[in-house]
C-alpha cells in the first residue's frame, strides 16, 4: 500500500501552470489532499477548474508543476515525466456523463474491468454489485441511450468506480440535471462517495452544491486559488471580499481599519454621507491597522430595530419587505448602500419605515478587498 | 496496487524522460500520418512545379531550364485553343448543370410535385456513374449515321440527314452538362430543404406571384449554394477527360485534358509540356476552389435557419405534372436513354445503327468479362480485376489515412493540425489529370511506376478527402468525452480508437468507404495517365476497346462497370441514407 497514508497527503498539485494560447488557464495552483478525502473545487464559469481536473487526469499536458498521487509522479515536465491518462488509474464523471451509445449499461461499467484484464465471473459480480449500489440492476440490460439523464449519470459513477481506482474525478456533474434531481443526487453521490472511500475532487461552479457535499472548499477564480476551508470556515471566515460575495450572500461595505484592540479584533471606520462611523468587528489574516478593508456582514447577523438601542446603530429606511413565511426578506437603503436584511415575522417591518441597523461584532467580519 | 511498475522519480536522465512521454502511441500514428500525406500531397505538386520549367531540346534527349514551355502554351498550334475549347465546355456545362440542378432541388424539395421522394435517387444516379461512359453512351444515341436517335428520326419521323450530330463540342456541354447536374443538386437541395418557410410566406402575402417569390426570395437565399455548386462543375467539367476525349477530340476540338493526356503518353510525348499545362490548368482550379471554400462556403450556413422546420411545400396546382414530367424526362435523358442504348449495342456483334433482334447475342460480354477464357481480350479482364483491387484495397487504406487524419484535426490540438486541415483540402483543387502528371513526373524513375502501387498512391491522394469529409462531419457531432472516458477507464489510445472511437464513426466510415469505392472503380482520368500494360484499370480497359475494338464491347464491358456502380450506388443509400451527401 502507499506509503505516505501515513503522512497526509496523497493527491499533491504543486504550484500548476497551464497556458491556452496567450493566458493562462490555470496559474500556480498548489494544494494536497488526504487519501479518502472529498475536496471541491469551487469559482465561476471559466476560473480553470475543468484545466486543473485535466492536468491531473492527464488528459492534456501542463506548462509547468508537478503532480503526484502516493508515491507515482503523474506529470512533471521539470523531470520530463507524464504519465498518459490510462496508466493513472483514475475514475472521472463528466458533465455530459460520456456514456458510450454503442454499449449496453454492463458493457460501458465493465469497460475499466475489461481493460484491466479481470476474469469474466469477476467482472460479472463486480458490476452487479456497482450496478446495486447506484440503484440502477434494473437498467442493467438496457442500452445507454435509452436511459434518462440522472440514470445516465449514475452509470457514468458506476464506470467510473468499478475498478476502484486511485481517485475519482468529477467535472460538473450534476449541471445537467433539473434542480430536484440535482438536490437528490448531491446526498447520494456523497453516500456513494463515502461508501467506496475513493479520494474525490468535485468541481462545480454550483455554491450550495459545494457546501452540501464537501470536506474540504477550494475557492478559485481566474486561475488561482482564493480560499481553502471547510464549509463552514469558508461560509463565516471568508478571507476576502471575492470569497464572501461568492459564497452566500453578503453585504460588503468599504472601509479603513483604525485600531487592533487585540489579535484578531478591531474596528473599521465606514463613511455615511461624511460621518465617520466606527464598527467593532472580527479582522480576517492579512489586516493590520490602518489598512483598507471590506466589512463582511452575511443578512441574517444584521439586526433591524425601531429603537436606536445603544446609539451606535446605523440609521436607514426599509425599501423593500418580503415576507418568505420563516423571515423576511429586506432591503434597507442607508446613504448610497442598500442593505440585505433578514428579519424576524414579528419585527412587522414596512416598506418606508425608518429602522437602526445593529451590526453583531462577533459576526461582522472585515476582509481584505 | 501495482505502483511499482509505474514510473518514479529515478535517476533516468530528463531527456530520456521526455524522449518517453513523447513516444505515445497517438503522437507515432499521427506523425507517421502526417508525413505520409505531406509528402503524398506535397511532393507531385512541388515536382510538376519543377518540371514546368525543363525544357525538352528538339531532338528530346536533354533539358534546359527555362520558361519555354510556359511559352509553348502561347505559340503552339493546338494548346491555345484547347485551352478556348475547355473554358467554353466548363462554361457550357456549368450553365446547363446548375440550371438542371437547381430547378429539380427546388422541385423536390419545395414543391408538391408528385412522387418526389421516389424521383429523387433517380436523379443522383449520373452523380455516382461515369460520364466518361455516358459520353459512349451518347455517341452511339447521337452519332450522325450511327446513332439510335438519328436512326429513329429517319426512319420513324422520315427526318432527312441527323437530328443532332453529338460527336462536337456542344455534345461534350450536353453529356457533362447532364452528368454534373447532381452536384449542384446536391449543394441546393439540403438548404432549400430546411429554409423557414416563413421566409416565402412572408414575401407571398405582399402580393408577390410564385415566380416572383421563388426568383427573389427562394433563390437569393441558397445562392451561396448554387455558386458553390457552380463552381465545382466548371472546375470538374475542366478536368474531365473522357467526355472530351470521346466526343470532340477525334473531331477537332482538343481540350487541355486531352492535350496533358497526348503529352504524357502520345507519340508527341512530352512530360514537361504536360507539367506545365497541368500546372496552368492547376492554378485557374486551385483559385476557384478557394473561392468557394473560403468566402461561399461559410455563407452557405448563415442564409438558412437552424432546423426543426417542417417546410410546407407550394402547391403547384395542375403545374405539379409539368414538374414531375420535367423531372421524368431529366431521368430518362440522363440515365435510362444512356443505358438502355448501352445494353442494345453491347448484344450486337456489329453495330451499324439498326437493332437486329435475331444476331444478338452474349458474346461481347464473354469477351470482355470472362478473364479465364483464351479468347478474352487483356485489357479489359486486367481492368476488372485491377479495379477490383484498386476500389477494396485503396477505399480501405484512404478511409484509414481519413479517419487519422480526421482524429488529428479534431482532437488534437498540437501544432501541424492546421497544416494538415489545409493539406486535407489541397488535392481537391487540382483535377485528378493534374495530380497525376506530378505523380508520374515525380515517380516516373522510381520502382513503383508501371505497378497499381503508383494508381494506388494517385486515387488515395486525390480523393482521400472525400472519405475525411465523412469522418469529419460525424465526429464534430460526437463529444470529445466519449473519447476521454476511455482513456480515464484504462484503455491506451489505441484500444480507444478501436473500441469506442470507431464503433461511433462507422456509419460514416462506410458510407465513405463507399463512396470512394464508387470513385476508384470509375476513375479515368488518373488512370489514363499512370496506367501501363498489365496496371489498366476498369475505365482505362473501355478506352482501350472504344479506341482499338468496336463499339459493341465497349458497350459490354461499360454495362458492366454501370452495373456494379448501381449496386454500390444501393449500398450507399441504404447505409448512408438521403441526408448523407446533401451539403
Ligand atoms: N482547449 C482550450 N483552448 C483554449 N482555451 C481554453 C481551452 N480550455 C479552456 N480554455 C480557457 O481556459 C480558461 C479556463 O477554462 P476552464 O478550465 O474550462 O474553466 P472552468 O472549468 O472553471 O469553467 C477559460 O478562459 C477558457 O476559455
Ligand atoms: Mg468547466
Amino acid at each position: 500500500m502507499d506509503s505516505e497514508t501515513q503522512s497526509g497527503t496523497y493527491l499533491e498539485v504543486q504550484n500548476l501552470v497551464k497556458w491556452f494560447g496567450d493566458d493562462p488557464a490555470v496559474d500556480n495552483i498548489s494544494f494536497g489532499i488526504p487519501k479518502g478525502a472529498f475536496l471541491t473545487l469551487l469559482g465561476p464559469s471559466g476560473c480553470g477548474k475543468t484545466t486543473t481536473l485535466m492536468s491531473i487526469a492527464g488528459l492534456h499536458s501542463i506548462d509547468s508543476g508537478r503532480i503526484r498521487v502516493g508515491d507515482v509522479v503523474y506529470t512533471s515536465p521539470k523531470e520530463g515525466l507524464f504519465l498518459p491518462p490510462e496508466k493513472r488509474d483514475i475514475g472521472m464523471v463528466f458533465q455530459s456523463y460520456a456514456i458510450w451509445p454503442h454499449m449496453t449499461v454492463t458493457q460501458n461499467v465493465a469497460y475499466p474491468l475489461e481493460i484491466r484484464k479481470v476474469p469474466q465471473s469477476e467482472i460479472d459480480d463486480r458490476v452487479a454489485d456497482v450496478l446495486e449500489l447506484v440503484g440502477l440492476t434494473d437498467m442493467a440490460e438496457k442500452m445507454a441511450t435509452q436511459l434518462s439523464g440522472g440514470q445516465q449519470q449514475r452509470a457514468s459513477l458506476a464506470r467510473a468506480i468499478v475498478a476502484q481506482p486511485r481517485l475519482l474525478l468529477f467535472d460538473e456533474p450534476l449541471s445537467n440535471l433539473d434542480l430536484k434531481l440535482r438536490e437528490q443526487m448531491r446526498v447520494e453521490l456523497k453516500r456513494i462517495q463515502n461508501e467506496v472511500g475513493i479520494t474525490s475532487i468535485y468541481v462545480t461552479h454550483d455554491q450550495s452544491e459545494a457546501l452540501v457535499m464537501s470536506d474540504e472548499i477550494i475557492v478559485m477564480s481566474k486561475g488561482h486559488i482564493e480560499q481553502r476551508g471547510g464549509p463552514l470556515e469558508i461560509y463565516s471566515r471568508p478571507v476576502n471580499e471575492y470569497v464572501s460575495n461568492f459564497i452566500g450572500v453578503a453585504n460588503l461595505i468599504k472601509g479603513r481599519v483604525t485600531q487592533v484592540t487585540e489579535p484578531g479584533r478591531g474596528t473599521v471606520q465606514i463613511t455615511d454621507h461624511g460621518k465617520d462611523i466606527q464598527v467593532a468587528c472580527n479582522l480576517g489574516p492579512g489586516i493590520s491597522e490602518g489598512s483598507d478593508a471590506v466589512l463582511s456582514v452575511r443578512p441574517e447577523n444584521v439586526h433591524a430595530e425601531r429603537e436606536n438601542g445603544d446609539g451606535a446603530s446605523l440609521e436607514g429606511e426599509v425599501l423593500q419587505a418580503i415576507f418568505l413565511g420563516s423571515h423576511v426578506d429586506c432591503r434597507v437603503q442607508w446613504g448610497d448602500f442598500e442593505w440585505k436584511v433578514i428579519a424576524h415575522p414579528r419585527a412587522h417591518l414596512k416598506a418606508g419605515e425608518k429602522v437602526y441597523l445593529r451590526l453583531d461584532p462577533e459576526h461582522t467580519l472585515a476582509v481584505q478587498p | 496496487m501495482s505502483t511499482e511498475t509505474l514510473p518514479r522519480t529515478v535517476e533516468r536522465s530528463l531527456w530520456a524522460n521526455r524522449l518517453r512521454s513523447l513516444l505515445t502511441q497517438e503522437n507515432i500514428v499521427t506523425i507517421i500520418v502526417s508525413l505520409i500525406v505531406g509528402a503524398a500531397v506535397i511532393l507531385p505538386l512541388i515536382t510538376l512545379f519543377i518540371s514546368s520549367f525543363k525544357v525538352l531540346d528538339p531532338l528530346g534527349w536533354d533539358t534546359t531550364w527555362g520558361f519555354g514551355n510556359y511559352v509553348t502554351l502561347f505559340t503552339d498550334r493546338i494548346i491555345p485553343k484547347a485551352f478556348v475549347n475547355t473554358l467554353i465546355i466548363s462554361s457550357g456545362s456549368t450553365i446547363l448543370a446548375t440550371v438542371l440542378g437547381v430547378s429539380l432541388a427546388w422541385i423536390n424539395a419545395r414543391t408538391n410535385c408528385p412522387g418526389r421522394d421516389y424521383l429523387e435517387p433517380y436523379n443522383l444516379i449520373p452523380f455516382f456513374l461515369s460520364p466518361f461512359i455516358g459520353a459512349i453512351a451518347w455517341h452511339n444515341l447521337g452519332e450522325p449515321q450511327t446513332g439510335l436517335l438519328n436512326v429513329w428520326a429517319r426512319e420513324i419521323f422520315g427526318f432527312e440527314g441527323a437530328l443532332m450530330n453529338i460527336d462536337t463540342i456542344w455534345g461534350v456541354v450536353w453529356v457533362t452538362g447532364i452528368f454534373f447536374a447532381p452536384l449542384v443538386y446536391l449543394f441546393v437541395v439540403g438548404s432549400l430543404r430546411r429554409m423557414d418557410p416563413s421566409l416565402e410566406d412572408s414575401a407571398r402575402t405582399t402580393g408577390a406571384g410564385l415566380v416572383r417569390t421563388t426568383m427573389t426570395v427562394t433563390l437569393p437565399l441558397v445562392m451561396p449554394g448554387i455558386l458553390s455548386g457552380a463552381i465545382i462543375v466548371f472546375v470538374t467539367s475542366a478536368g474531365e477527360f473522357g467526355v472530351p476525349f470521346k466526343l470532340s477530340a477525334p473531331y477537332g476540338w482538343e481540350t487541355l485534358t486531352t492535350q496533358i493526356f497526348s503529352k504524357a503518353v502520345g507519340d508527341d510525348a512530352n512530360h514537361f509540356l504536360g507539367a506545365t499545362m497541368a500546372m496552368s490548368l492547376g492554378i485557374i482550379t486551385v483559385f476557384l476552389i478557394w473561392i468557394q471554400q473560403r468566402y461561399i462556403a461559410p455563407r452557405s450556413f448563415t442564409t438558412v435557419t437552424g432546423k426543426g422546420f417542417r417546410p410546407n411545400v407550394l402547391d403547384l396546382g395542375q403545374w405539379r405534372w409539368v414538374a414531375f414530367g420535367y423531372n421524368l424526362s431529366f431521368i430518362f435523358v440522363a440515365v435510362i436513354l444512356p443505358i438502355a442504348c448501352l445494353i442494345i449495342v453491347s448484344l450486337h456483334p456489329v453495330w451499324t445503327g439498326k437493332i437486329v433482334p435475331e444476331a444478338m447475342t452474349f458474346n461481347n460480354y464473354v469477351k470482355t468479362l470472362f478473364f479465364w477464357r483464351e479468347d478474352s481480350i487483356q485489357a479489359a479482364t486486367n481492368g476488372i480485376v485491377n479495379s477490383l483491387i484498386l476500389a477494396f484495397g485503396g477505399s480501405t487504406i484512404a478511409m484509414v489515412m481519413a479517419l487519422v487524419v480526421s482524429y488529428m484535426i479534431h482532437r488534437t490540438k498540437g501544432f501541424g493540425v492546421r497544416l494538415l486541415d489545409f493539406l486535407s483540402v489541397v488535392p481537391i483543387g487540382f483535377p485528378g489529370i493534374v495530380l497525376a502528371m506530378g505523380v508520374l513526373v515525380t515517380y516516373i524513375q522510381t520502382p513503383i511506376y508501371a505497378t497499381l502501387w503508383i494508381l494506388m498512391l494517385a486515387y488515395i491522394t486525390r480523393f482521400f478527402p472525400y472519405g475525411q469529409r465523412n469522418i469529419s462531419a460525424i465526429m464534430m457531432a460526437i463529444s470529445e468525452e466519449l473519447d476521454q472516458s476511455s482513456r480515464m477507464a484504462g484503455a491506451s489510445w489505441f484500444t480507444t480508437l478501436w473500441r469506442i472511437t470507431i464503433p461511433l464513426l462507422k456509419p460514416g466510415i462506410f458510407a465513405g468507404w463507399i463512396l470512394l469505392f464508387i470513385i476508384f472503380l470509375r476513375e479515368l482520368s488518373i488512370s489514363i495517365i499512370l496506367f501501363s500494360t498489365g496496371t489498366e484499370t476498369l475505365s482505362v480497359g473501355v478506352y482501350y476497346l472504344t479506341n482499338f475494338e468496336n463499339e459493341p464491347l465497349t458497350a459490354a464491358l461499360s454495362m458492366a462497370q454501370t452495373v456494379v456502380l448501381l449496386i454500390a450506388i444501393y449500398v450507399f443509400r441504404r447505409v448512408a441514407g438521403r441526408e448523407a451527401l446533401t451539403a
